[in-house]
């Protein structure tokens, strides 16, 4: 049954074969077309419109979108007190859109144009314009009148070559630096990208920079105007301003005596001071002397451009680029040093600390002593004998402070090490800053802990050294060094401000006051060497250190020395401490007492009437107070006479008239009381002169004698103690002046010894 | 009793083979696609007919394309044609013109009695060879002779050369349909006019034609009744010669278009950067479009940054506007339209009116793949409009033309329904 039904099946399959090939072979066509090929297709659009989708609109849009970058303004630095310190001016930037560029001989009058106005190289300028951009940066920063000569280029394209679109001027800024070299290794300075490279420029980029605004253009192919092109434009948006802690009075007052430092004591490798807030932290001035002007940070000092020509052609390259960074190195964070004797203040705090001492424990001194079978001297060979601690500080005396380093001990000494903030960054916000050298835990030796003791053999950064003599002074507090108050946005309000912080108390308020008597007392009794200034309670100690494992400079003494003094006043009440160094002296003298701290002095003299610091006399002192001198003219002699007295002047008077019209010295204030003040009636009497006597070598009560005695006025400056020894006059012996002519006599305490 | 059963469900199966009767089931189950027919019958020997009535769906998506493919020409040619031509309604309205023209060419010929075609074809292919001679004999354009200038419009020689080998082996296949498996049936005449007209296009030259002449030639006598392994063994050949010429180098403008293929996104020279210029901005545009698209009109690239946007690349710029989404559903009625074509085709009364509906409409399908894997850089960049969307008025109404044939097939075939 089964086989014919096949049978019959299979011929009828045949009969109707070709008619059903066509079906099948149909069948598998519409197959192909509609799932191979429209499923090839269909996959394949589905690939780049999901998968690939935002790869390929992003290079759609960077084709259609000419994107133009608007600078945004640089923000303005500005000293504490709100004075400009850097800050960006408008001017222009030529750019260039060379897809515009309809044929080879616009190409060529553009680029010759150009290349003319900027001093470019004529092929490179004609390369650019050959490129397939809507956006080429041809110069950068350019001046009104380069402008001008841009603007006839546009001109003449238009009208000669009939070539627009071409060539653009934008909105440019350029930085400004109005105090030129003013706190220069502070501020730093910008590159060519307006990009901050050096200091708080570096430090601050990020909020000085603002955001470059975009004009963005949709343009066709051609990059020509269509009937339907969009435009938006993104804002550019100004930077940040920053307010420094920095104050532009002090700063010039420190750099001012800095560069005299320098100058007097042929320093070699450039000095160093600090002024800080002991209470704040806030910095307040910081010099590395030499600076440089910011306007044009890369001119070498004549004396660089010297050396670097002395030196071999291939070199030279090299040299000029460390002669840079050698002129931008900001020495008071980047660079390390020994501290010296000024580190004693942070070892006698420990000691007090730890009650491993008081004022009544007494030291022995020989002129030296042994450690571990090594003979260290002192400074005073001979010894200084028996002495309390009190006078260990003053006498600054090495084998007293060995044996406070041994009480300490190595533990306790590192324990107060890293507590003054030694072994960590400060956290200034400046960059570069430099980490300490110490030796590492169980490393510290018994004649390393001696030489440690006098702070030798160790580095650490000036800032790092000025923070823990701020800590010393202020109750032990080691706050965090900053030269940034705040940061305002372009409108003024402000977005950040930096208060107070402080890290940790090292030393107990009761050890600090304390440390400031010690202080004082040194001051008091070394007088200029420790920075001892008339009318405001100092404290200080003066440091010398042997450079060790340095290159060694040319100096003419046996050793290389860094030279250095660290205060702060008033101490009874501290407010500001400073720290003065001067890396390799190679003048008169190396220590610290001679070196620096005069200029500490200098500085802080005119630094505390500048801060308003209350000054108070001693009794002594007070005998030597300056007095005013006011306008005596223009009234009947009887009448300027009373107010002459008034003031504590006794009066002369020259010439028969009956009115004032002129006295000697003029309205002038620093004048010693019961000085003589002389009036003048009529003009015959002011031609006569005395001879100006020699006020060298006496004291202050002699002065003021000899200076009556001639009718002449005297100015004291410098330790006016009764001890004191005039030192030095301003204007010579033999100088014919006229009566009353104030002279200005400077003292050094005969008392003082080098005890560093 | 089992084996009774069994004969009787053998009887309804062999039934069901029955040619006649499936397709008389199936069109009573299409009845609602179809337009109320007429009740007349066609007259032989007569050009024009009423017969019965066209095929209503396979019209509505003729239209539906044609009016879609209008509105995305003109959004994606006017501001080529402002910046080119400084009117932006200049592409379209000659395309309008056209296509009228076009429609009323399509409807004409869907009363023509397509069988008259049966005794003309080899004088149709004839005309074909003869255009594609005198092509050449033409200057053309920039070593290009692909176009035969009369005037108002142009005369594209392998669009009727397309036409012609797809009449010719419907012509052929249903004259020999029993004899197809023998090769001097199917082998040595396919060998011949496809050979012919290759080499002729060759000279031109016009690889994209010969690619889709190829194609259809295989498709014509493969469902013509060629046998498959003569159909394995031309392949192989076609495969052989395209290698030897390739290896010879003499096909240096191939190459040339071949080169950067699938590489438009990553080129590295200049050279290469112009090379894929066209197809990396359609990769743009296509990435662009997403899912959603950017909306009508909304082409970015469509802003000369796609070279001549109203032709080969228009799909490019559809997808940008129209998304992935709008691009499924102008496929998916470009599938329609193929899948309804080539069944209605089938229904034909005779042999030569299948084979030539679904030659004309295999052709729209196969370049409608073709044309996107171009513009999506699976295929090489050579030139394959998309039907009814590119720009260009003689392929436009050769097009509408050959629809009005299918029309006309569309006729005979609803006949069977009385």
């Amino acid at each position: 049954m089964q086989s014919p039904g096949l049978k019959n099946n299979s011929k009828k399959r045949a009969e109707k074969g070709p008619a059903q090939r066509l079906r099948q072979r149909t069948a598998i066509l519409i197959l192909l077309i509609l799932v191979l090929g429209f499923g090839a297709a269909v996959l394949r659009l589905t690939y780049l419109t999901t998968v690939q989708s935002s790869e390929l609109q992003e290079s759609a849009v960077d084709l259609q979108l000419a994107d133009t970058t608007v600078s945004a303004k640089r923000g303005t630095i500005y000293d504490a007190n709100g004075n400009v310190l850097a800050e960006s001016a408008s001017v222009w930037q030529v750019v260039m859109s060379p897809v515009n560029f309809k044929n080879d001989k616009q190409r060529q009058a553009a680029a010759k144009g150009l290349s003319e106005i900027f001093d470019l190289e004529y092929n490179d300028v004609l390369d650019d314009t050959k490129q397939q951009s809507h956006y080429v940066v041809v110069k950068r920063r350019i001046e009104s009148d380069e402008r001008e000569k841009v603007l006839e280029l546009i001109d003449t394209l238009k009208k000669d070559y009939s070539c627009s679109g071409v060539i653009q001027l934008l909105d440019d800024y350029k930085r400004y630096y109005p105090k030129n070299s003013l706190a220069s290794s502070v501020i730093g300075f910008t590159g060519s990208d307006d990009q901050g490279l050096e200091g708080i420029e570096y430090e601050y980029d990020s909020y000085l920079s603002g955001t470059p605004g975009r004009i963005i253009t949709a343009q066709n192919a051609r990059g020509t105007d269509m009937p339907f092109r969009y435009e938006q434009n993104v804002e550019s948006e100004d930077g940040n301003n920053v307010y420094l802690t920095i104050d532009e009075t002090i700063q010039s007052i420190c750099e001012k005596y800095m560069q005299k430092g320098v100058e007097d004591n042929n320093v070699l490798n450039k000095g160093v001071c600090i002024a800080m807030d002991v209470n704040t932290g806030a910095i307040l001035a910081m010099v590395t002397t030499d600076g440089y002007d910011l306007n044009n940070p890369y001119e070498l000092s004549a004396k660089d451009k010297k050396k670097i020509k002395s030196t071999p052609k291939k070199k030279q390259a090299e040299a000029e680029s460390a002669a840079l960074s050698n002129m931008w190195r900001n020495k008071a964070v980047a660079d390390t040093y020994m501290p010296g004797s000024v580190f004693k203040m942070c070892v006698a705090s420990a000691a007090l600390e730890e009650n491993l001492v008081n004022e009544k424990t007494s030291f022995t001194c020989t002129g030296s002593i042994s450690v571990e079978g090594e003979t260290i001297h002192c400074s005073n060979i001979s010894g200084h004998g028996t002495q309390n601690f009190v006078e260990a500080i003053s006498n600054s005396c090495n084998p007293a402070f060995i044996q406070i380093g041994q009480m300490l001990g190595a533990g306790k000494f590192r324990q107060y090490y890293q507590g003054f903030g030694f072994s960590d960054k400060t956290g200034i916000d400046l960059p570069g800053e430099a980490d300490d050298e110490f030796w590492a835990e169980g490393k510290m030796g018994g004649v390393d802990l001696a030489v440690a003791s006098f702070g030798q053999n160790f580095a650490i950064t000036p800032i790092q050294m000025i923070t823990a003599c701020a800590a010393v002074s202020n109750g032990g507090y080691v706050v965090q060094p900053h030269v940034v108050s705040k940061i305002t946005d372009s409108k003024g309000n402000v977005i950040k401000s930096v208060d107070k912080k402080v890290k940790r108390q090292v030393i107990s308020d009761d050890t600090s006051k304390k440390m400031k008597e010690y202080l004082e007392y040194n001051t008091e009794r070394q007088g200029a060497a420790a920075g001892y200034i008339s009318g405001y309670k100092v404290a200080g100690k003066s440091g010398t250190t042997e450079k060790r494992g340095v290159t060694k400079f040319e100096s003419s003494f046996s050793e290389d020395y860094i030279s250095s003094f660290c205060g702060y006043a008033p101490a009874d009440d501290p407010q500001i401490a400073m720290l003065v160094f001067f890396d390799t002296p190679d003048g008169d003298a190396y220590y610290g007492s001679q070196v620096s701290s005069p200029v500490f002095i200098n500085i802080m003299s005119e630094v505390l009437p500048y801060l308003d610091v209350k000054t108070s006399y001693t009794d002594e002192e007070l005998g030597y107070v300056d007095a005013s001198a006011g306008d005596y003219t223009g009234v009947s002699v009887d009448e300027a006479k009373t107010a002459v007295e008034a003031d504590g002047f006794t009066a002369t008077v020259k010439g028969n008239g009956s009115t004032v019209i002129s006295q000697i010295p003029t309205v002038s204030s620093g004048l010693q009381k019961g000085g003589s003040i002389v009036l003048y009636t009529d003009s015959d009497s002011q031609s006569e002169t005395v001879s100006v006597p020699s006020l060298i070598g006496l004291s202050p009560d002699e002065v003021n004698d000899v200076a009556s005695a001639y009718g002449l006025n005297v100015s004291f400056s410098g330790a006016t103690t009764s001890s004191g020894t005039s030192s030095s006059q301003n204007i010579e012996a033999g100088t014919s002046v006229s009566p009353g002519t104030v002279i200005t006599v400077s003292f050094a305490d005969s008392s003082s010894t080098l005890n560093e | 009793m089992a084996p009774q059963k069994r004969m009787m469900l053998k009887a309804d199966v062999n039934r069901i083979y029955d040619e006649e009767v499936y397709s008389e089931q199936k069109i009573r189950e299409e009845k609602f696609f179809v337009r109320p027919t007429r009740q007349r019958k066609m007259k032989k020997g007569k050009l024009f007919s009423v017969g019965m009535g066209l095929d209503l769906p396979f019209c509505i998506i003729i239209l539906v394309l044609l009016i879609i493919g209008m509105i995305m020409m003109f959004s994606a040619s006017y501001a080529y044609a402002y910046y080119n031509q400084g009117d932006s309604y200049y592409y379209l309205v000659r395309q309008l013109i056209f296509a009228v023209i076009g429609v009323g060419i399509m409807f004409v010929l869907s009363f023509f009695n397509y069988n008259k075609l049966h005794k003309v074809a080899p004088v149709v292919l004839a005309i074909s060879y003869l255009c594609l001679l005198v092509v050449l004999v033409l200057p053309g354009s920039e070593g290009v002779k692909r176009w035969i200038p009369l005037g108002i419009f142009n005369i594209q020689p392998s669009e009727i050369a397309k036409f012609a080998i797809i009449l010719f082996f419907s012509h052929w296949c249903s004259k020999y349909y029993n004899k197809m498996q023998f090769a001097r049936y199917s082998v040595l005449p396919g060998v011949i006019v496809f050979g012919s007209t290759a080499l002729l296009l060759f000279l031109e030259p016009h690889y994209s034609g010969i690619v889709i002449i190829g194609i259809l030639s295989v498709v014509m006598l493969y469902i013509g009744g060629m046998q498959t392994k003569y159909l394995g063994i031309g392949l192989g050949l076609i495969v052989g010669v395209v290698l030897i010429l390739a290896v010879t180098n003499s096909l240096s403008y191939a190459m040339s278009r071949l080169d950067g293929w699938g590489q438009a996104l990553e080129y590295t020279t200049d050279e290469m950067w112009w090379t894929t210029y066209q197809t990396r901005n359609s990769l743009y545009a296509i990435g662009s479009g997403g899912l959603w698209g950017l909306g009508l009109g909304q082409s970015r690239m469509k802003y000369l940054y796609i070279p001549e946007p109203q032709n080969d690349f228009i799909f490019a710029v559809v997808v940008e506007e129209l998304g992935l989404v709008g691009a499924l559903m102008i496929l998916l009625i470009f599938a329609l339209l193929v899948w309804r074509g080539i069944t209605l085709s089938l229904r034909a009364k005779d042999k030569f009116g299948k084979l030539l509906g679904i030659g004309l409409t295999s052709q729209i399908g196969i370049q409608v793949v073709l044309n996107i894997l171009v513009i999506t850089d699976w295929l090489p960049n050579t030139g394959i409009s998309l039907p009814f969307f590119s720009y260009g008025g003689s392929s436009l109404i050769m097009l509408l033309a050959q629809m009005g044939l299918v029309l006309s097939i569309s006729r005979t075939a609803n006949i069977e329904r009385q």
